[in-house]
C-alpha cells in the first residue's frame, strides 16, 4: 500500500535503512530499524527486519492469501527483489568510486607533504630571531620602567608627607569648623606614620598635630560633659573619644561620679526635710512644702535626664546606673529612717513617701528595667514597719516619762500635794490620748492612696495590731521595772534593780496600779473598738495564729499587774510601818519598863505613815462605797471605852486572871463572828487604807507576842492602843476589825505580861486627853 | 492520859489536837521509825508549861498523846534529836531570862502518873536571848549548835555522860542580831543563820562567816532543801518566800508570794522535790510547788508559757483561828505535816491529794 502511495519514497527510505543497518553495528538499536519493526508488527510486514523468518512468512502468507493474492505477492516480491538488486549494484558502484577518489587524494597528499619540513625549520628560525629581538627591547626598556615606578612611589610618599605636613593646619581648620569627626579621621589616618616616624622626621609635625588633637580631645570632653549639648552630639563625642583611644572608661567613671555627685544633692536630708515640713506645717504652708517638693522634683527630673543621656552615651552601663538609682532610693529611705526617729507624724511620713515615690517614678521612666518601684516598695515596707515600732516605743517612753514625774517632782519641789494625781492624770492621758493619736496616725497611713503605702494595707494592719500587743506587753514590763519588781529574774539585770528597789516611791507603785486598772477598763476597750473599726482585716498572718491583737490577754495581764502593784504598794507601805514598829518594840527592855506617863510618840509616827497612805490613796483611787462610816465622830474615847468585852476583861481582879482571860478570849472568839482580817483588797481608797491599817495592827500584834512585859510595859501598850482606837477608826473603814485587832493586841500584851494590871479607865482617859491637847497645841489648824 | 482527837470542822481533811495553852513550836520526831510522831511544847508565861509527845494512830485518823510532861518554863524553841527519839532540846524563857536545855523522856513514862522530864544537860553559856538549838538533821552527830542574839555556839554533846561542852563560840559581830538558823543537812560544817534581813553562812570548822545573802525584808525562817544541795528557802515578812541557789546568792531563783501577812515558817519536804510548806500570821498554811526541773530550779516564767504561768500555790489550809508558827513535815511519812497555831491547836494534814500534780 505504501508502495502504491509513493514507490520512490519507499525506495529511498529502504536504502537509507539498509545503509544505516550496514554501518551501525547493531541494527536493532538504531531508531529506524526500531521504527520499522514497530511498523511491521505483523510477521508479514516484518520482512525488512533482521528477525524476519521466511518460513513463518511463507506459511502465514499461504494461510492468509488466496492464490491470486499469492501470485500478486509473488509478482510484487519479484519486482522488489529486482529493485533491491539494482540498488545494491548502485551502492557498490558508488562506494567504489569514492574509494578511488580517496586513494587519489592520499596520493596527492603524499606528494604535497615533502616540502613541508624545510618550511617549518625556516619558521622556527624566524621565530627565534623575533624572540631575541624582543628580549633586547625588553632589557633596554627595563631601567626606564624601574625609574618610572620609583618616581611614582616617591610621588605617593610625597603626597602622604604633604598630608602629614598639612595635618596640623587641617586639624586646626577642623577644630575651627568643629568638624571633629574629620579631624579624628585624619588623625587616625596619620597615626601609623606617626607611630613609625614620629620620633624622627615628623617630630614637629607630630607635636603640632598632637596639640591639635589634644584640643580636639579637650573640646570633645567638654562637649561630653556639657549638659547643654544634645545627647546626640555628646554620644558622638564619646564615640570619637573612643576612636582616639582616649580612656573612655575613666571618662565613664568620671561621668558616673558626676552623676553620683548629683545624687548627693538629691538626697533627702533629714534636717532639710524636717525644716521644710516644719515650715510647711507651721505656716499655712502647703506652699513652702510644695516649693521644696517642686525644687526637689525638678532636680530629680534633671538627674533622670542625665541618666538617660548617660545610658545613651555608654550603652553598656545599665548595671551601674541601676545601682546608682537604687543607691539613691536606699539613701532616700535612710534619710526617712533618720527622719522617723525624729518623732514625725504619719502625715509627714506620707509626704516624704510622696516625694520619694515621685522620684522613683521619674527614675523608673528612665531605667524601666531597674525594678525601682519594687525595690522602693520593699524599702517603704521596712520604713513603715520601723515607723510603727518607733511610734510605739515613743508612746512607751511618753508614758514612762509621765510616770517618772512622780520621782522628779517629789525630789525637786518636795510638794507632795496632788503630784501623784497629776502624774496619774498625765499617765492616763499619755496612755489613752497617746494610743488614740497613734491610731489616728496609722489610719492616715492606711487611708493614703499613694504608691508606696497602698499595697501595704494588710501588713500595716497586722503591724499595728502586733504593735499594740507588743506595746502593752512592754508596758507591763516597764511598769514592773518602774515598780522595782522585776518579774523576770535575769541575773545581771536584777542586781542594780534590786538595790534600787527601796528607792522606788510607793506613790509611783500606787499610780501604776491605778493606771493598770485604767488601761484594763478604759483604754483597752477603746483601742479595741478603734482597731476593730479601722484596722480589721489584715490577714498576712495565717489564720491559725489568730488576730495579732488579743485584748483579752492584755486585759488579763493588766488586771494581774494592777493587783500586784496594789499589793506591792500596801506591802511597801506596811514595810515602812513595820520598820517603825520594829524599832518601837525591840529597843526598850519591856520587862523593865517604867510606868506610862504619856502616850508614846511612836503613835504619831504610826498615824503619820497611815495618813500618808491615806493622802496618796485619795489622790489616786476612787472613793468607793464605805461600808459603815462612823456617825459619832465626837465620841472619841467613850466609844472605845464602851466595849464591854474589853472592859470586863481588863477590870478583872488580878488573881487567876491570865488563864481565865485566855479562856474568855477563846470563848469570845467563838461567840463573836470570826472577823476576817485579811479581806480582798479592792481598788478603792477605803479598801487600801483599811488593809494597810489592818496589816500594821497585825504586825503590831505579832511584835507584842514576841515580847515579855512587866506591868508598866503592858500598861504602856494598853494606853497606846487605846489612843490609837479613835484615829484609826477615822482612817479606816472596818471598825469591827480594828476594834478586834486592837483588843487582840491588848490581850496579847496581857498574856505576855508577868503582872497584868491594866490602867484604870480614868487614868487612861486623862493621859489620852493630855496627848490630844498636846497635839492640838502643836498643830492648832488640824481638828 | 489520852487526849481526844477530833476532826477539824469545815470539811478539812486534817486531824486536830488541842494543847492547853498557847504554843509556838512543833517538831517531827525523826528518830522514831515506828510511828509518825511529833513533839510540841506550850508557851505560857504564867502557867505550868507542858511538852506533848503526840503520835498518829495506826488508822491515821487520830492524834494520840503518847506523853505529857511538864516543862519548867515557856518553850520558845523545840527540836528533837535525830538519832534518839527520847531526847530533845528546848529553848525556854522565864520572862526575863532565857535558857536552853537537852531533855530526855523518862523510859517508863507510861506508867508514871506525872512523869518528869530528865534534864540531860543545860546549855548555860549564853549571855543574851537564845533563839534556837540545832541538831544536825542527817544523822548521828556529836555536835550541837545553839544560837543566841549575838553568838553562835558549837557544843560537843555526850548524852551518855550527860555533858555538853562549848567547843567554840563566835560572835556574829556588832550590830548583827541573829534570830535563828538551820543546819545544812548536806554538810555538817555549814549552818545558815538569819540576821535581820539577811542570811549568814558559817563554817563550823573555822567558826567564820563564809558568805551571806541579802533578802528584801526581815527573815523569819530559813530551811535547806534536804534533797538538793545549795538550795535554800527563806521566809520573809512582807516579800514572802524566796528560793536561793547558794552558788548564785545575789538574786533568788524564785519568789513565791507567801502569806498575806508575815511568813513565819517555811519547810522543804524531805522527800518530794519542790514541795514547800509555809505558815503565816494570816492563819494559814500554804503548800507550794516550786517548779524544779532536772537538776536546776528555774524561775517559773521561763518554764511556763508566758501567757499562763502555773500557780505555784497548790493549796492553802486556812482552818486556823490564829497565827501559825509551828510547822513540821514528818520524815517517816513525808506526805504528812503537822502545824501548830498560836492558840495551841495542832493540825496534822496529808498532802497526798496534791502530789499527783
Amino acid at each position: 500500500m505504501e508502495i502504491d502511495n509513493g514507490p520512490m519514497d519507499e525506495k529511498t527510505k529502504r536504502m537509507r535503512d539498509l545503509l544505516s543497518s550496514f554501518y551501525s553495528p547493531d541494527a536493532s538499536t538504531s531508531g529506524s530499524s526500531m521504527g520499522s519493526s514497530n511498523r511491521y508488527a505483523s510477521p508479514l510486514e516484518a520482512i525488512n527486519t533482521t528477525s524476519f523468518n521466511p518460513d513463518q512468512y511463507m506459511s502465514i502468507l499461504v494461510q492468509k492469501s488466496n492464490l491470486e493474492g499469492l501470485l500478486q505477492k509473488h509478482v510484487e516480491m519479484a519486482a522488489e527483489i529486482k529493485n533491491l538488486d539494482t540498488d545494491l549494484q548502485m551502492l557498490v558502484y558508488e562506494n567504489y568510486n569514492k574509494f578511488i577518489s580517496a586513494t587519489d587524494t592520499i596520493k596527492r597528499m603524499n606528494n604535497n607533504i615533502v616540502g613541508m619540513e624545510t618550511n617549518m625549520e625556516q619558521l622556527l628560525e624566524k621565530i627565534l630571531s623575533v624572540q631575541s629581538r624582543s628580549d633586547g627591547v625588553n632589557t633596554s626598556l627595563f631601567e626606564k620602567r624601574e625609574h618610572i615606578e620609583k618616581l611614582h612611589r616617591t610621588r605617593n610618599l610625597l603626597c602622604k608627607v604633604q598630608f602629614i605636613y598639612d595635618l596640623p593646619a587641617r586639624l586646626g581648620k577642623c577644630i575651627k569648623t568643629e568638624a571633629y569627626a574629620d579631624a579624628v579621621r585624619f588623625y587616625t589616618g596619620a597615626m601609623p606614620i606617626f607611630k613609625v616616624y614620629g620620633d624622627s622626621s615628623f617630630q614637629d609635625c607630630k607635636r603640632a598635630s598632637e596639640e591639635a588633637i589634644a584640643i580636639v580631645l579637650k573640646n570633645l570632653q567638654e562637649k561630653l560633659f556639657s549638659d547643654s549639648e544634645s545627647i546626640q552630639t555628646r554620644a558622638e563625642a564619646a564615640v570619637l573619644l573612643k576612636q582616639l583611644d582616649f580612656p573612655v572608661d575613666s571618662l565613664k567613671a568620671k561621668l558616673l561620679e558626676k552623676l553620683e555627685q548629683s545624687t548627693l544633692d538629691l538626697q533627702l536630708n533629714a534636717e532639710d526635710l524636717s525644716s521644710a515640713l516644719v515650715i510647711g506645717s507651721s505656716k499655712d504652708g502647703n506652699v513652702s512644702e510644695s516649693v521644696y517638693g517642686a525644687s526637689h522634683e525638678a532636680s530629680v527630673r534633671e538627674f533622670a535626664e542625665a541618666i538617660r543621656a548617660y545610658r545613651v552615651i555608654f550603652a553598656d552601663s545599665d548595671r551601674q546606673l541601676i545601682k546608682l538609682a537604687q543607691d539613691l532610693v536606699t539613701k532616700h529611705f535612710d534619710a526617712t529612717e533618720q527622719f522617723i526617729r525624729k518623732q514625725i507624724c504619719a502625715a509627714d511620713l506620707l509626704r516624704v513617701f510622696g516625694i520619694i515615690w515621685t522620684d522613683v517614678l521619674l527614675l523608673g521612666e528612665v531605667l524601666n528595667d531597674a525594678g525601682l518601684p519594687d525595690y522602693s516598695l520593699k524599702a517603704a515596707q521596712v520604713a513603715v514597719k520601723q515607723y510603727v515600732t518607733c511610734t510605739f516605743s515613743r508612746l512607751l517612753q511618753d508614758i514612762s516619762d509621765a510616770l517618772a514625774q512622780v520621782h522628779t517632782r517629789k525630789k525637786e519641789e518636795g510638794v507632795q500635794e496632788y503630784s501623784l494625781q497629776l502624774a496619774l492624770e498625765a499617765s492616763k492621758k499619755a496612755v489613752l490620748q497617746g494610743s488614740m493619736d497613734v491610731l489616728l496616725d496609722f489610719r492616715q497611713l492606711l487611708e493614703d492612696q499613694s504608691g508606696l503605702t497602698i499595697s501595704q494595707r494588710d501588713s500595716i494592719v497586722d503591724w499595728v495590731q502586733e504593735g499594740f500587743q507588743d506595746f502593752f506587753r512592754a508596758l507591763v514590763d516597764r511598769f514592773m521595772l518602774l515598780s522595782g519588781k522585776n518579774s523576770s529574774f535575769s541575773q545581771s539585770q536584777v542586781l542594780p534593780e534590786a538595790t534600787q528597789a527601796e528607792k522606788v516611791v510607793a506613790g509611783l507603785v500606787l499610780v501604776l496600779a491605778q493606771v493598770s486598772v485604767f488601761i484594763e477598763q478604759t483604754a483597752i476597750p477603746r483601742i479595741t473598738e478603734e482597731i476593730a473599726a479601722s484596722f480589721s482585716g489584715g490577714g498576712t498572718r495565717g489564720y491559725e495564729y489568730g488576730p495579732a491583737f488579743v485584748p483579752a490577754e492584755i486585759c488579763r495581764m493588766f488586771r494581774a499587774a494592777g493587783e500586784k502593784f496594789l499589793h506591792l504598794y500596801i506591802n511597801m507601805r506596811s514595810q515602812r510601818i513595820s520598820v517603825l514598829l520594829t524599832k518601837r518594840f525591840r529597843t526598850p527592855n519591856w520587862v523593865k519598863h517604867k510606868e506610862p506617863r504619856e502616850v508614846h510618840m511612836f503613835v504619831d509616827l504610826f498615824l503619820q505613815e497611815l495618813e500618808a497612805v491615806g493622802s496618796e490613796v485619795k489622790q489616786i483611787l476612787p472613793q468607793g462605797t464605805r461600808k459603815h462610816r462612823r456617825t459619832d465622830s465626837n465620841g472619841s474615847t467613850t466609844s472605845s471605852r464602851s466595849n464591854p468585852l474589853r472592859e470586863e476583861k481588863l477590870n478583872r481582879s488580878n488573881t487567876q486572871r491570865a488563864r481565865s482571860q485566855l479562856l474568855e478570849t477563846h470563848l469570845a472568839k467563838l461567840f463573836k463572828q470570826k472577823i476576817e482580817i485579811f479581806t480582798r483588797v479592792e481598788f478603792t481608797q477605803g479598801s487600801v487604807v483599811t488593809t494597810a491599817v489592818k496589816l500594821s495592827l497585825k504586825t503590831l500584834l505579832e511584835f507584842v507576842r514576841l515580847q515579855t512585859f512587866n506591868r508598866s510595859g503592858f500598861q504602856q501598850v494598853q494606853l497606846d492602843m487605846q489612843f490609837l482606837r479613835t484615829p484609826l477608826k477615822e482612817i479606816a473603814d472596818d471598825e469591827a476589825a480594828i476594834d478586834f485587832l486592837l483588843d487582840e493586841v491588848i490581850v496579847a500584851a496581857s498574856e505576855r505580861c508577868l503582872d497584868t494590871i491594866p490602867l484604870e479607865p480614868p487614868i487612861l482617859d486623862k493621859l489620852i486627853q493630855a496627848k490630844l491637847a498636846k497635839a492640838k497645841d502643836q498643830n492648832p489648824t488640824s481638828p | 492520859m489520852v487526849s481526844v482527837a477530833s476532826a477539824m470542822q469545815g470539811g478539812s481533811s486534817g486531824i486536830g489536837y488541842g494543847l492547853k495553852y498557847q504554843a509556838r513550836c512543833i517538831a517531827d520526831v525523826i528518830a522514831d521509825t515506828d510511828h509518825t510522831s511529833f513533839i510540841t511544847g506550850t508557851l505560857s508565861l504564867k502557867d505550868e508549861n507542858e511538852v506533848h509527845l503526840i503520835r498518829i494512830s495506826s488508822s491515821g485518823s487520830e492524834l494520840i498523846c503518847e506523853g505529857l510532861f511538864s516543862h519548867p518554863n515557856e518553850i520558845w524553841d523545840l527540836a528533837s534529836c535525830p538519832f534518839d527519839q527520847r531526847i530533845f532540846s528546848t529553848v525556854f524563857s522565864t520572862g526575863e531570862n532565857f535558857g536552853a536545855a537537852i531533855w530526855q523522856i523518862p523510859e517508863l513514862y507510861g506508867e508514871l502518873n506525872s512523869p518528869q522530864l530528865e534534864r540531860v544537860t543545860s546549855l548555860d553559856e549564853h549571855a543574851s536571848k537564845i533563839n534556837c538549838v540545832l541538831w544536825w538533821p542527817s544523822g548521828r552527830h556529836d555536835k550541837l549548835i545553839s544560837i543566841d542574839e549575838e553568838n553562835i555556839l558549837l557544843w560537843s554533846l555526850d548524852c551518855s555522860r550527860k555533858i555538853a561542852q562549848v567547843q567554840s563560840k563566835e560572835s556574829a559581830g556588832l550590830l548583827h542580831y541573829l534570830s535563828g538558823g538551820t543546819w545544812d543537812p548536806h554538810d555538817s560544817n555549814a549552818i545558815a543563820a538569819t540576821s535581820e534581813s539577811s542570811v549568814q553562812f558559817w563554817d563550823l570548822r573555822t567558826m567564820k562567816k563564809s558568805d551571806s545573802i541579802a533578802c528584801s525584808a526581815y527573815v523569819r525562817n530559813v530551811d535547806y532543801n534536804p534533797k538538793k544541795k545549795h538550795l535554800l528557802v527563806t521566809a520573809e515578812d512582807e516579800t514572802g518566800i524566796s528560793i536561793w541557789d547558794l552558788r548564785k546568792p545575789k538574786v533568788p531563783i524564785q519568789q513565791l508570794p507567801g502569806h498575806t501577812h508575815w511568813t513565819c515558817a517555811v519547810r522543804c519536804n524531805p522527800e518530794f522535790e519542790g514541795l514547800i510548806l509555809s505558815a503565816g500570821t494570816d492563819s494559814a498554811v500554804n503548800l507550794w510547788l516550786a517548779s524544779m526541773t532536772d537538776g536546776e530550779l528555774k524561775s517559773e516564767r521561763t518554764i511556763d508559757s508566758p501567757r499562763c504561768p502555773a500557780d505555784p500555790l497548790l493549796h492553802s489550809y486556812s482552818d486556823y483561828e490564829d497565827s501559825v508558827y509551828g510547822l513540821a513535815w514528818s520524815s517517816r511519812e513525808p506526805w504528812i505535816f503537822a502545824s501548830l497555831s498560836y492558840d495551841g491547836r495542832v493540825v496534822v494534814e496529808s498532802v497526798k491529794p496534791f502530789l499527783s500534780r
